[in-house]
């Protein structure tokens, strides 16, 4: 009898599988799903929520079919995509880059949030563990040092281009 | 309702100031989020350095 005992599949290769849940809770799709897969024998040995891709959650296992089946009964989650992804996919996921590391010294920035949104800055200092940078506002009279966090920026002109740009302009 | 934190160096989630893991200091700011139930079959908890079940984060602030 091929397949028809969970624990000879567990002996296979886990597939991940991308499930689409409704916007804003994947992570209780993941929470759900996870309490279904310990009441049933589906063997579910990972479930991934990533901030980045709002809408999906990945789920790894053996049976296509079987997590088909079952998230037909989970509240939030609303289909399965065809097919599996493999790992090397969503390795970028699973290790994430820090958020100060496309930031250089020189950059000019846009703060995205806070009490600055809007305004433009250029990066002074960059602390790589805490995954802050130090800013001075462009806009205002007194260049301020302000320390904001790496996510809260966004590089609207990196410094290589910067100096590019002013070279041009000398020659001219 | 209890604030879930992270821990800073292993990234498992719990209510705790102390990780029951490492009894490292844990962080209130973190995104992702990872639940680990087979980690010996898990490709997931191998990319990740996972060898315990339950739950992660995938990134600590």
């Amino acid at each position: 009898m091929e397949g028809s005992n969970s624990e000879e599949i567990v002996q296979e290769n886990t597939k991940i599988f991308t499930i689409k849940t409704q916007v804003g809770k994947e992570q209780n799709t993941a929470d759900l799903i996870n309490s279904r897969a310990g009441k049933s024998k589906i063997k579910i040995p990972s479930i991934l929520v990533t901030p980045e891709l709002r809408g999906y959650i990945f789920l790894e296992s053996y049976d296509k079919e079987r997590i088909r089946d079952m998230i037909k009964t989970v509240s939030y989650a609303r289909n399965m995509l065809e097919g599996d992804i493999p790992i090397d996919q969503i390795q970028h996921f699973l290790i994430p880059a820090s958020a100060v590391a496309k930031i250089t010294e020189g950059d000019v920035v846009e703060m995205i949030a806070g009490p600055f949104r809007g305004e433009t800055a250029k990066v002074t200092h960059i602390d790589d563990t805490k995954e802050e940078i130090t800013v001075e506002l462009f806009e205002s009279v007194v260049p301020i040092p302000i320390t904001v966090r790496g996510e809260q920026v966004r590089v609207i002109k990196r410094k290589d281009e910067e100096k590019n740009k002013s070279e041009e302009e000398k020659r001219d | 309702m209890k604030i879930v934190r992270a821990c800073k160096t292993c990234h498992k989630l719990t209510e705790s100031d102390v990780c029951p893991n490492c009894s490292l200091p844990t962080s209130k700011r973190w995104r992702g989020y990872v639940i680990i139930r087979n980690p010996e079959n898990s490709q997931v908890a191998k990319a990740m350095n996972i060898t315990k079940p339950g739950k992660y984060a995938l990134k600590v602030m």
